[in-house]
């Protein structure tokens, strides 16, 4: 196989065979006493948000790292990143809202996680707005790193939200100081099973958008300097008075 | 902070207050239109004045948060560019002209919150206890607001989308204060502790504050 066709493959490869295995592991893994067969929705959910903690980690890191050496590649890793937590956040919350239903007969509560997880969602929404605000690439990096690390300061909130504020949504299943809450070992390897499959399709989903990132900024400079005079082209010869070409 | 800091703060909130005083943005736009937002919410939930005492500080606050950020909606609208390269190159410190942006705000958003607030109590029939907390809650709300608000004004400086964007920019981050003000008045009238709740707001404030300042000079670069 080419080299370059293998470098090409390895996402899809690397997504199949961790996506198949969080799958089976998922499928096979016992049903939950109290929840019957809907506890399954935990090995999506979970990672969902565990994705979306990662991710907007990685955009503070991307943020801090453009103001310091001011490289638009730590500009692209930020807004990839961002990219990919607001998708996932949004999965987090649509799934919770089904798992909600049937456990606690509402779509929607006014729990301390449900509603920071949405304000965080909503915050980096903006982030991408704001992106879409301005066209010089220095400028947009600029200004979503500065809400980058302030909308960072929402992932302890959310995290121990359910310490801090002991409402409706359950504490940290896996994130404890005293161990994973979940005693069954099928159960805690098909959620970390997920927990992975869901980091292998971030890395993968990261280096496309990097990719695309980079692309667009290459095109969007020269479409710019296209646009721009030349030096001089303002400075046009004077006339020359009495009507040479007349005569 | 030395006194070179200083005067440049003081000349960024006059000359924001003097705009505000030839232009009317505060008093004769949000104002009213917090008022009436006031005025309407009775509207729509019904008229029963028990639910409405009930109900009142919490739609206040909503009203100072969300009505209170077109007091910084307003200024990233007007500023252009041209002002903005003309106040760099007179060697304004950035980290002053934030300062001096966020007081002015801070100052009318005040003036903004007491007069919605007398309109509450009116309208609302709210039992107004503990007012010295009270008091510091609106300052500290007011300071909070006017932080997150001038950074968002400065984050959509001179973009097509700017006065649009500030609004959902500084919402969902101004819900911790939007939180500690509520929960304050409802630690006041049940008497409870209202510590926690200060100490949130002070948090989120400082930490505005902290940002604000720090990125104030890569932003005017950009």
């Amino acid at each position: 196989m080419p080299s370059e066709i293998r470098s090409r493959s390895w996402p899809w490869i690397a997504i199949g065979v961790s996506v198949a295995v969080a799958l089976f592991l998922a499928m096979v893994s016992p049903a939950d006493t109290v929840q019957g067969e809907l506890v399954r929705i935990m090995y999506v959910h979970v990672p969902a948000a565990w994705l979306a903690y990662l991710a907007f980690t990685v955009t503070l890191v991307g943020s801090v790292g453009y103001l310091v050496t001011r490289k638009l590649s730590w500009d692209r890793v930020a807004a990839s990143s961002a990219e990919i937590g607001v998708y996932f956040t949004g999965l987090a919350i649509g799934l919770g809202m089904i798992w909600a239903k049937p456990t606690w007969g509402v779509w929607w509560t006014w729990d301390a996680r449900l509603t920071l997880t949405a304000v965080m969602f909503f915050v980096y929404v903006g982030y991408l707005a704001l992106r879409n605000t301005a066209d010089d690439s220095r400028v947009r990096a600029g200004r979503s790193a500065v809400l980058g690390i302030l909308g960072a300061a929402l992932i302890p909130l959310v995290h121990f939200s359910v310490v801090w504020w002991r409402t409706l949504h359950q504490p940290a299943s896996l994130l404890r100081p005293d161990g994973p809450a979940i005693q069954d070992p099928l159960i805690l390897w098909a959620l970390l099973a997920g927990v992975v499959a869901f980091t292998v399709i971030y890395v993968a989903l990261m280096v496309k958008r990097i990719e695309l990132h980079r692309v667009a900024d290459r095109i969007r400079d020269v479409e710019r300097s296209a646009d721009r005079p030349v030096a001089g082209a303002s400075v046009t010869a004077p006339e020359l008075g009495g009507g040479l070409g007349d005569e | 902070m030395n006194a070179g800091f200083r005067s440049q703060v003081a000349a960024v909130v006059e000359r924001d207050l003097r705009r505000e005083r030839r232009r009317g943005d505060v008093v004769w736009v949000t104002i009213p239109f917090g008022a009436m937002a006031l005025f309407l919410l009775p509207l729509a939930i019904g008229v029963d004045t028990q639910l409405l005492q009930r109900v009142g500080p919490g739609m206040y606050w909503v009203v100072v948060m969300l009505f209170g950020v077109l007091v910084s909606v307003g200024r990233a609208s007007i500023e252009t560019d041209a002002q903005r390269d003309a106040v760099s190159l007179l060697g304004l410190d950035p980290a002053a002209a934030y300062v001096g942006r966020s007081m002015s705000a801070a100052g009318l958003l005040l003036v903004y919150e007491i007069v919605v607030g007398v309109v509450a109590v009116v309208l609302y029939n709210i039992e107004v206890i503990g007012i010295p907390w009270l008091a510091l809650t609106l300052v500290i709300t007011a300071v909070g607001l006017g932080l997150l608000g001038s950074l968002a004004a400065s984050l959509v400086s001179s973009s097509s989308a700017g006065s649009a964007l500030v609004p959902l920019l500084v919402a969902p981050l101004s819900v911790p204060l939007l939180l500690g003000a509520t929960q304050v008045y409802e630690g006041l009238r049940l008497g409870r502790s209202i510590l926690s709740w200060m100490l949130l707001m002070v948090v989120v404030t400082l930490v505005t504050a902290i940002i604000g300042v720090g990125t104030a000079r890569p932003l005017q670069e950009t």
